[in-house]
């Protein structure tokens, strides 16, 4: 269970003069400091499959990054299986499977040593590696391209190395930001299949997004966030019912609302 | 650490691009730039030793053991000229005018027996631009003639041999240099291998630096890596040792290259120089000059690995890192200076101490008590800016910029 609680971040400007007219005009942007988020709070149970929604800039990435550990929240709680990720960053990256849609692979080596060298740096041993390499194989579809450079793959083939690499080390929540922008429909549906697998094995999925057909296909919850804030928490049924019919419009009326 | 070590230098031997750059350059080019020098300069000189010479000579009449020994000589061909010897302008213009290479203009008070005339005086009129071997060639006859003239007048004097050694050079100073050959060729190339040295580690650096640092983050790798269960000191470590090994690599091979391909092309005397040169300068001295190495390479790394992962992309990355290569320059070139020597506040200057120090060892006068300055400055410079880079590694600003 990911439990976040009024997460926070601020960022110093350094040269307001290079900030967009749209970031000026954001009411986050407090003196020297642009407040990317102010307030954020969710929590996803075991087998539950959360999507984050809201629209560019509101701080989604900014949240999954400080849930993964790579950003340090100013304040605020993140608690994945009770474990603080806080105060024990590298415990909890253990647990933490993270992608997204921008991640690249080492182009000089094989899929195999990408996936090896993550698994590597989670401490598992060659043996461990080596039977989750070809589970994840079977499971992906991996063994025609396995053992090439990483250089001359399809976009399809790269973000299926990168799901194997993100989920070598079994982890216990996987977060994904944008897993499915910039790619094709064959391996978009690559993605939302693997989705599906992590909660079959009751592993929480949180992923942001911008499509709302993969939320009413996979979500069981919904979080909007705008300008850094938690607008809407509460399961999909009740999202839907936010307005008559799309989910377009609950989305709206979430932010309107908010 | 030794897990991303490990990686990095997997990933740099699959490079075709950098490992072209830090091996096979080095050891293709230099024998390239040495043998093609060596081979235009010899045929150039070649050619003007075995050239047929077309000349003149004014006044031959007056000096016919000369015209004849200048007849006799293989390689010359005479031109037949009607100038006068004080017609200047006209016997230029046959240089000028390509008609002949030389023009030798005898006087007619010219006289086989010194005794009578006293010393002769030719005029050698040629373009003395460009390479030319018409005086050497004609030197050689004329002081074969000399010569003999010479003997043959000491003899009619009666003047016995040592005498006339004496009559020829009053005073013969005898030099004896307490420097042995070593120091004096030390003191001569001494100062170009720590620059050479210095700018390879560099450039050797360099190319695995932006692909470790800025290329992760081009590549969208770095993310995944940062949140992945090492800590950052350990990430940190794992690169930096990737970059200062590709550095000193490539410096190794670059001078391995240039020293084995120097022995194999210089040969005859050269080669006895050479081995005799790298002969004297003892293993110790080996090994501090790479002992030393150490913490500059350590420098070069910390400090590249810092600006490539500030940059965002590769070419970011590159233009911070070019004009590294004139920083570095500076201390060097001021090592090389003449009468700046390992003492004082220069032993403390990093860099510049460690310049001095290898141009000392390969001299052979090292004074082995400004090592503690040297390496106190350099590792304690070196640890400072790898504690920045560790510091820079933790900085949220800079790894998402």
């Amino acid at each position: 269970m990911i439990e976040i609680k009024q997460l926070a971040k601020k960022f110093k400007v350094e040269n307001p003069k290079k900030l967009s007219e749209q970031e000026k005009k954001d009411p986050r942007l407090k003196g020297r400091f642009f407040h990317s988020v102010q307030n954020v709070n969710f929590i996803c149970d075991t087998g539950q499959v959360l999507g984050l929604l809201g629209p560019n800039g509101a701080g989604k990435t900014t949240t999954l990054r400080m849930l993964s550990s790579a950003l340090k929240p100013d304040s605020g709680s993140i608690l994945i299986d009770g474990v603080d990720v806080l105060a024990n960053p590298i415990v909890a990256r253990q647990k933490i499977g993270f992608l997204s849609g921008s991640t690249g692979l080492y182009g000089r080596l094989s899929g195999r040593e990408n996936i090896e060298y993550f698994g590597k740096l989670h401490g598992m041993s060659k043996s461990a590696i080596q039977q989750k390499i070809e589970e994840l194989a079977q499971l992906l579809d991996l063994y025609s391209f396995l053992d090439r450079r990483c250089e001359n793959y399809s976009t399809g083939m790269k973000q299926r190395v990168s799901i194997a690499r993100a989920v070598v080390h079994s982890p216990k929540v996987v977060v994904l930001d944008e897993p499915t922008t910039g790619l094709d429909i064959m391996a978009t549906q690559t993605v939302l299949e693997f989705i599906r697998t992590l909660k079959k094995q009751q592993v929480p999925v949180i992923f942001s997004t911008h499509h709302l057909d993969e939320v009413n296909e996979l979500c069981d919850t919904v979080t909007v966030i705008d300008e850094g804030k938690t607008k809407y928490n509460g399961d999909l049924h009740s999202f839907r019912a936010l307005s008559n019919g799309s989910l377009h419009n609950s989305f709206m009326t979430s932010i309107e609302k908010g | 650490m030794w897990l991303v070590f490990q990686k990095e230098i997997k990933e740099l031997l699959r490079d075709r691009k950098t490992l072209f750059f830090m091996v096979a350059l080095p050891l293709l080019l230099f024998p390239l730039i040495f043998g093609g020098v060596a081979y235009f300069s010899g045929k150039a000189i070649e050619k003007a030793q075995s050239r047929v010479l077309t000349y003149a000579i004014i006044g031959g009449e007056y000096a016919p053991t000369l015209s004849a020994k200048i007849t006799a000589q293989d390689g010359l061909k005479r031109y037949v000229t009607k100038v006068q010897s004080d017609n200047v302008s006209a016997i230029t213009n046959l240089v000028k005018s390509e008609k002949v290479d030389f023009v030798l203009v005898i006087p007619n008070t010219f006289n086989d027996d010194i005794l009578k005339i006293g010393q002769n005086k030719l005029t050698l009129y040629l373009n003395d631009a460009g390479l030319n071997m018409v005086q050497r060639r004609l030197n050689k006859i004329i002081d074969n003639l000399a010569e003999s003239n010479r003997d043959k007048a000491f003899i009619s004097l009666g003047i016995a041999e040592e005498i006339q050694q004496g009559l020829l050079e009053p005073i013969v100073i005898d030099k004896i240099s307490t420097a042995d050959k070593r120091e004096d060729l030390g003191e001569k190339i001494g100062g170009l291998i720590p620059y050479m040295i210095f700018i390879l580690c560099l450039q050797g650096a360099m190319l695995p630096a932006t692909d470790i640092g800025a290329g992760e983050k081009e590549r969208g790798t770095l993310e995944t890596l940062l949140i992945s269960p090492i800590s950052r000191n350990q990430l940190v470590l794992g690169k930096f040792f990737t970059i200062a090994f590709a550095g000193v690599t490539s410096a190794m091979v670059t001078v391995g290259s240039l020293f084995v391909w120097g022995v194999l092309l210089s040969q005859g005397m050269a080669i006895e120089l050479i081995t005799e040169f790298m002969g004297a300068i003892s293993a110790l001295d080996f090994v501090l000059m790479f002992a030393m190495l150490i913490p500059v390479v350590a420098i070069f790394s910390a400090v590249l690995l810092s600006m490539s992962i500030y940059a965002k992309s590769f070419k970011e990355a590159q233009g911070y890192m070019t004009p590294l290569v004139f920083i570095v320059i500076i201390p060097i070139i001021l090592a090389m200076l003449p009468g700046i020597k390992l003492e004082g506040i220069y032993a403390w200057v990093p860099l510049m101490n460690v310049a001095l120090a290898i141009k000392e060892l390969i001299k052979g006068t090292m004074d082995y008590m400004a090592l503690i300055p040297i390496f106190l400055s350099t590792t304690a410079i070196a640890g400072l800016l790898l504690t920045f880079c560790i510091y820079w590694f933790n900085r949220e600003k800079v790894l998402f910029r």
